[in-house]
Parts: C-alpha cells; sequence; structure tokens
C-alpha cells in the first residue's frame, strides 16, 4: 500500500512535468476501467465523451490532486459523475431489467431439490487458467456479451477489489442492486464455463 | 432449511460473507448433507478465480497512444 501510494505520488510528479510514459501508463491503466463505468452510467452512445470530458477535468485538477484516495478512486469519481450529470441533461434511465433468466426451474423438482448430479471440474492453479487460451477466449467473449451494468460491478468488485459501498457510489445504484448484477454476470459465467468444463 | 434452488439464487451472497446470520445457517446446514450444491459452490468459487487471473476488458473504441498525447498536450496550455 504505501509503496503503490510512493508510485502514485511519482506518477503525478511525472505527469505534473509532462512525461509522456507517465501519460501513456495513466491511461493505459484507467481508460478500459472508466469506459466500463461511463457505459453502465450513461450508455454506450455517450461514454467516450463522457470518458474524454473526464480526462480533460482529471488533467486539469492534477495540480490539486492530493492522494486523500487513490488515483483509481478519484478517476473513477470524476467519470461518475461526469456520466451522472449527463445522464440528467440527457434525461434519460438505463434499467437493470436486461432479460436476466434466473436458474431455469427445470433443474430443480417442486420441493427445490436438484434432479441432475453437478460434476466438479478440473482443479487448476492460477498458472494453469493463465496457460489455458481456449479458457481465456470463453470467458472474454462471455463478458463482452454482459450488459454493461454488469461488466461495471463484476469489474469493479471482483477485478478490481472495490469495496461494495464504494461500487454503489460510483454506478449510482443501491446495494441490492449490486448483488443483483454480480449475481447475474458470475452466474452466465459460470453456466459457459460449466459448459466449456462439462460439455453434454 | 434452504434447499438446492435457494443454493444457486444465493451462493454469490453466501460466499461474498452477504447473508444476515440465520439465513447463512440454514444454507450452511443444507450445503453439509448435499454433495451437489457443495460442487456447485466450489464450481462458483473457481469461476470468480478464473474471472481475476484473466481480467476481461472493456473494448474500447479510442487509441490509447494518441489520447495521451493529446492530454499531455492539454495539460501542458
Amino acid at each position: 500500500m504505501i509503496s503503490s501510494n510512493k508510485n502514485e505520488k511519482q506518477l503525478v510528479k511525472q505527469l505534473l512535468a509532462g512525461d509522456p510514459a507517465a501519460f501513456e501508463s495513466l491511461v493505459g491503466d484507467y481508460q478500459n476501467l472508466m469506459i466500463s463505468v461511463a457505459r453502465a452510467i450513461i450508455g454506450e452512445a455517450f461514454a467516450d465523451e463522457v470518458v474524454q470530458d473526464a480526462w480533460m477535468s482529471a488533467i486539469k485538477a492534477l495540480p490539486k490532486f492530493e492522494s486523500r484516495s487513490s488515483l483509481k478512486t478519484w478517476l473513477l469519481h470524476i467519470v461518475s459523475n461526469g456520466a451522472k450529470s449527463r445522464l440528467r441533461r440527457e434525461k434519460r434511465q438505463l434499467s437493470l431489467d436486461d432479460g436476466w433468466q434466473s436458474e431455469s426451474s427445470d433443474k430443480f423438482d417442486g420441493r427445490g431439490h436438484r434432479y441432475d448430479d453437478v460434476l466438479p471440474w478440473e482443479d487448476d492453479t492460477p498458472e494453469a487458467l493463465l496457460a489455458n487460451q481456449e479458457l481465456s477466449q470463453i470467458i472474454e467473449a462471455c463478458f463482452q456479451q454482459l450488459p454493461a451494468l454488469q461488466r461495471a460491478a463484476l469489474t469493479l468488485y471482483d477485478m478490481e477489489g472495490v469495496k461494495m459501498a464504494e461500487v454503489c457510489n460510483i454506478l449510482d445504484i443501491s446495494a441490492s442492486n449490486a448483488r443483483v448484477l454480480l449475481h447475474r454476470a458470475r452466474t452466465t459465467l459460470h453456466h459457459t464455463i460449466e459448459q466449456y468444463r462439462n460439455p453434454k | 432449511m434452504a434447499q438446492c434452488k435457494d443454493i444457486a439464487e444465493e451462493a454469490n451472497q453466501y460466499i461474498d460473507g452477504d447473508l444476515p446470520l440465520r439465513r447463512r445457517i440454514s444454507l450452511y446446514f443444507h450445503l453439509v448433507v448435499c454433495k451437489c450444491c457443495r460442487v456447485y459452490l466450489d464450481q462458483m468459487r473457481d469461476t470468480i478465480r478464473a474471472v481475476t487471473v484473466f481480467k476481461p476488458k472493456e473494448a474500447i473504441n479510442q487509441d490509447i497512444k494518441s489520447l495521451a498525447q493529446r492530454l499531455r498536450e492539454e495539460s501542458q496550455k
């Protein structure tokens, strides 16, 4: 934590000095994440524009950045606030209703017991997982098909380790909605991996 | 006591430690007696692990280098 804080301070110094490599590193690290948040809040059509505006605001405000939060959290709040005000301006409303179908009821009997056995997956180490190109492509393709809000919830909570309260604040959703989004995203990915691991 | 369907619906909250204690205990007792649901829960944990290992990224339309250059120019103004 201390060293990442130190690295961030160093990065901010380099950015203020106009170091081209520092700008590439900053944009490379956070552009996908910022786009993810913008798409979740305002939708695909305005996301690029909102993120560009957020970057401009961030660069202008950079001399005042005081490391009270991490650079990531700071940038995510800038893009989130930009997307929320754009949403108000456009008077748009994004719905959580994304055609989700819960676990199909034909898997369970009238008392809620499973009809079929669930077969265990191969127990891969993280290294073995990483070497599995096919699985990587399957997960990537499934992720891209998820609705934007589900992708953002999964990215922030599972991949970036952002706390649930912060996820809700950034995406402007309630904790119960965030839980629903996370459940749907993980369950869809689980089904996809299950089809790959135990094809019928 | 909870049933298999409840495990399917609440596995994620169980994994994240986000269920009230009574509900958690109810799911736990079902897991003790149901191998299928234990396997399902393991699979869900593996799914989360796979996502954190592969870290699929949001697709972007913009070129990182040119955006970085534009921001740098903007910062120099």
